[in-house]
């Protein structure tokens, strides 16, 4: 079933300058559950919706703690992930052997984006196909950055990449004007949102599928500089789930307020 | 183009009967979509100046820069793909650090275009890669002062043997403008991506060839050709992304650097009236300050 | 004549006996620098309320020849970090230029991520370790002057092991010996320095390198200092020891007329 000759392999542009396998590559990101990422002026927050293979299996992981200022969240291939992830956690590791400082979240960010461009520029390679949002803190304040098969990555005010992702990017720009001035719980409670948008009519959110990743400037008066990035899964996840629909109470009642003056 | 779809265009590295490789002519389509990207060889320095499209409001404002320092005195702007671009400037960079671990002093604008070029002709040798889909930028800055002795002891003598060439006279911008065959040449104004026929058309108006334009000019003429080239895609927004280096003795001392937030500004309200005045010229009844106004967001 | 060429023209066998080529044989390790030529002597540094103050004199030395007296041995990093460097000349020049190749790096992208003293004296001291490690050991002492990531006042020193120490004053070469003890009677406490003026750091090593200058055979008087600050760096490479007296020099055995 080739759609044309020109989407064999990465080294073939097509007459319109396309690089067609790149471009499937991108599809494979769409293919995984949907991650979300999103910062505010002090924090940075990742969310994932794990899916199980079957009703025994375990939830496959979507958010993957690189160093303890930064973590990232993955659509598409896991293994790709997993490739990207440990180099990313041997860089960091490198950076706080040899200068003892933590990796600037930009820097990594385009040593990944360069490795994916080589693997579109030779033949015999092929792509990654995986889609990553890369959350982290370092000296400029909180970060997040967009990673595709490319090598094009983007940093973003919020994201959203996987299947059915375009309901949760919807979500944010509606309500981006407002992420910027949120605290660090009202931050995660729109990542949860965003999230939920995306699932289908029988879906809800549980502490079985949903993942959330944190990391940020520490408190006013907290020991050192930065809140490590924290994992929250399982039990952790229900005041969370909870503040969620709490909100969303709050939400209702707004709207049907609105309606009744 | 006549040969496509007979086989000549499917790899990279081989001819057709009439000559051409193909492969290459198609990564051009690619810098062809590609934002407008120019730069302007001023007689105190360069200025390079991109048209970023904004392809989603989720990105970050300001951020995901175009422009890229290679050496302290020396940078590179692109169009086309972005990630190729990125792979070009990570190789700039490298040939860069080469030459000063070797010669103990910075590369010269027209040595770095020189590999570059060769590099970039390299991807259109083999099957085994495909060619660049970028053409970029090269502008720098040549330090007219004589160059430190490498870890120099002492101050050295005066004058003669071993001493200075009085009133020798060395350095000055740099612009060269390298495409995906490895072909490269010099400029006064050079322009591609989408915009460049627009562009280019404002470039050849500026007399360059003189060498009267100014820096500071030339950052002002800079913005106004990005916004004439946005003119065929005004649907779309956009950020002005402008870079510069000056003489030793201009605003940069001889580094590449962000044109300041201030001078951008400035600029960009007058490539908007400059816009306006010509939209007034040519149609007085179509007022389009509402498309200007879309510009700033 | 027979078939072997590459032996032809040389000395015949039959009368110069055979060619004994030992002399070429490499037995016995690979050997690299086991010594400097070109020398600097003391660095002397000491922190103070805000900042940190370091000074160097202008001297390469080639043994006991005073060769070079004009050489930088101070160094700016950036903004806000100065290394201050002992020993092996060449070997600075080295160091010189990785640190130029960093600071090219480091400012690739204006990302508001910068290398501070601390991350500058990380790097150095395992560059030199790795150096030793393959024993071929890069000949300095260095002192490293600045700011720590939380804005606050940093020295530390590696050496040609790639060990390191870290004390509020510290000093290199003969300094160590006869600066380090100046700058303990100064500043005897934590509490001392914490208080100490930008003027009274700057005093304090003025007056070491006097005393370096009395009684270090491969000092000079002319000298560089530097204050870290928040301001900044202020460097000047040209000073020039002031208000000496050699008086001291009549009550010691060989100076002056005396005799015994």
């Amino acid at each position: 079933m080739f759609r044309n000759n020109y989407d064999n392999d990465a080294v073939t542009f097509s007459p319109q300058g396309r690089i067609f396998q790149v471009e499937y590559a991108q599809e494979a990101v769409k293919q995984g559950s949907v991650v979300v990422g999103l910062v505010n002026k002090t924090h940075a927050v990742l969310v994932g919706l794990k899916r199980n293979a079957e009703e025994l299996s375990s939830y496959q992981k979507k958010i993957i703690e690189v160093d303890s200022h930064m973590g990232i969240a993955i659509a598409g291939l896991a293994s790709d992930a997993r490739v990207l992830s440990n180099f990313m956690k041997q860089q960091s590791l490198s950076s706080r052997m040899t200068y003892g400082r933590p990796l600037p979240v930009d820097r990594i960010v385009s040593q990944i984006g360069d490795r994916a461009q080589t693997n579109t520029q030779h033949y015999g390679k092929r792509p990654y196909g995986v889609g990553l949002l890369v959350a982290g803190v370092d000296e400029a304040g909180p970060h997040l950055f967009e990673f595709q098969p490319s090598g094009m990555t983007h940093e973003m005010l919020a994201c959203a990449i996987g299947a059915r992702s375009q309901m949760a990017r919807t979500y944010l720009e509606r309500n981006l004007d407002k992420l910027q001035d949120t605290t660090r719980d009202e931050l995660i409670t729109h990542g949860l949102q965003a999230l939920k948008e995306t699932l289908s009519q029988d879906k809800e959110l549980t502490v079985d599928n949903t993942s959330v990743g944190v990391v940020g400037l520490a408190a006013e008066g907290a020991k050192g500089r930065i809140e490590s990035f924290k994992l929250y899964e399982g039990q952790l996840l229900v005041p969370l789930l909870e503040a969620l629909e709490r909100s969303e109470e709050g939400e209702t009642k707004e709207e049907s307020m609105e309606v009744d003056s | 183009m006549t040969s496509i779809g007979t086989g000549y265009d499917l790899s990279n590295s081989v001819f057709s009967p009439d000559g051409r490789n193909f492969q290459v002519e198609y990564a051009v389509k690619a810098v062809e979509n590609g934002g407008t990207a120019i730069g302007i060889r001023c007689k105190d320095g360069v200025v390079l100046a991109v048209e970023k499209i904004i392809t989603s409001k989720l990105l970050k404002p300001g951020a995901n820069k175009r422009t890229a320092t290679v050496d302290r005195h020396i940078g590179i702007v692109s169009a086309g793909l972005v990630p190729d671009g990125r792979h070009f400037v990570s190789r700039a960079r490298d040939e860069a650090s080469s030459w000063r671990s070797v010669y103990k002093g910075p590369i010269p604008v027209s040595a770095l275009s020189n590999r570059l070029g060769s590099y970039v002709q390299a991807y259109t040798l083999y099957s085994s890669v495909r060619p660049f889909g970028v053409t970029a930028i090269v502008g720098g800055w040549d330090s007219e002062a004589e160059l430190a002795v490498d870890g120099q002891v002492g101050s050295g003598p005066e004058s003669g043997s071993g001493g200075k060439i009085q009133g020798a006279k060395t350095g000055g911008p740099g612009l060269y403008m390298i495409e995906p065959s490895g072909l490269y040449w010099g400029y006064y104004g050079a322009a591609t991506g989408k915009g460049r026929q627009a562009a280019k058309a404002e470039l050849e108006k500026l007399d360059l060839n003189s060498g009267n334009l100014s820096l500071l000019e030339g950052v002002k003429e800079a913005a106004r050709i990005i916004y004439v080239a946005h003119e065929d895609s005004k649907d779309k927004d956009f950020e002005l992304e402008m870079t510069w280096i000056s003489s030793l003795d201009g605003p940069t001392k001889g580094r590449h650097e962000e044109v300041p937030k201030g001078l951008l500004e400035e600029a960009e309200r007058a490539a908007k009236r400059a816009l306006e005045g010509e939209d007034e010229e040519e149609d007085a009844t179509k007022g389009d300050a509402n498309d200007s106004e879309r510009m700033e967001e | 004549m027979n078939h072997f060429p590459e032996a032809w023209g040389r000395p015949r066998d039959d009368i110069y006996g055979p060619y004994n080529p030992s002399y070429l044989q490499t037995t016995g390790p690979k050997t690299h620098t086991q010594s400097p030529a070109v020398t600097g002597t003391s660095v002397v540094a000491v922190k103070f309320n805000g900042g940190v103050a370091i000074a160097a004199d202008n001297l390469a030395s080639y043994g006991s020849l005073a060769r070079f007296t004009d050489v930088k041995r101070l160094r700016k990093f950036g903004e806000s970090a100065v290394i201050g460097f002992s020993g092996d000349v060449s070997d600075m020049q080295h160091i010189d230029r990785l640190l130029e190749s960093i600071d090219i790096r480091e400012n690739y992208s204006t990302h508001g991520n910068t290398m501070n003293a601390k991350n500058l004296h990380t790097y150095l001291s395992k560059v030199l370790y790795k150096r030793r490690s393959e024993f071929n050991p890069l000949w300095n002492h260095i002192l490293v002057a600045g700011f720590d990531e939380n804005k606050k006042p940093f020295l530390s020193s590696a050496d040609l092991l790639g060990t390191t120490f870290s004390a509020p004053h510290l000093a290199t070469g003969f300094g160590a010996h006869l600066a380090v003890p100046i700058l303990r009677r100064l500043f005897p406490d934590e509490e001392s320095i914490e208080t100490a003026s930008k003027e009274q750091a700057v005093a304090a090593l003025r007056e070491c390198l006097k005393v370096l200058w009395y009684r270090d055979a491969r000092s000079l008087d002319k000298y560089s200092i530097a204050v870290i600050s928040e301001a900044g760096i202020e460097i000047e490479e040209d000073q020039q020891i002031e208000a000496q007296s050699w008086a001291f020099a009549e009550a010691i055995k060989g100076y002056g007329a005396q005799v015994n």
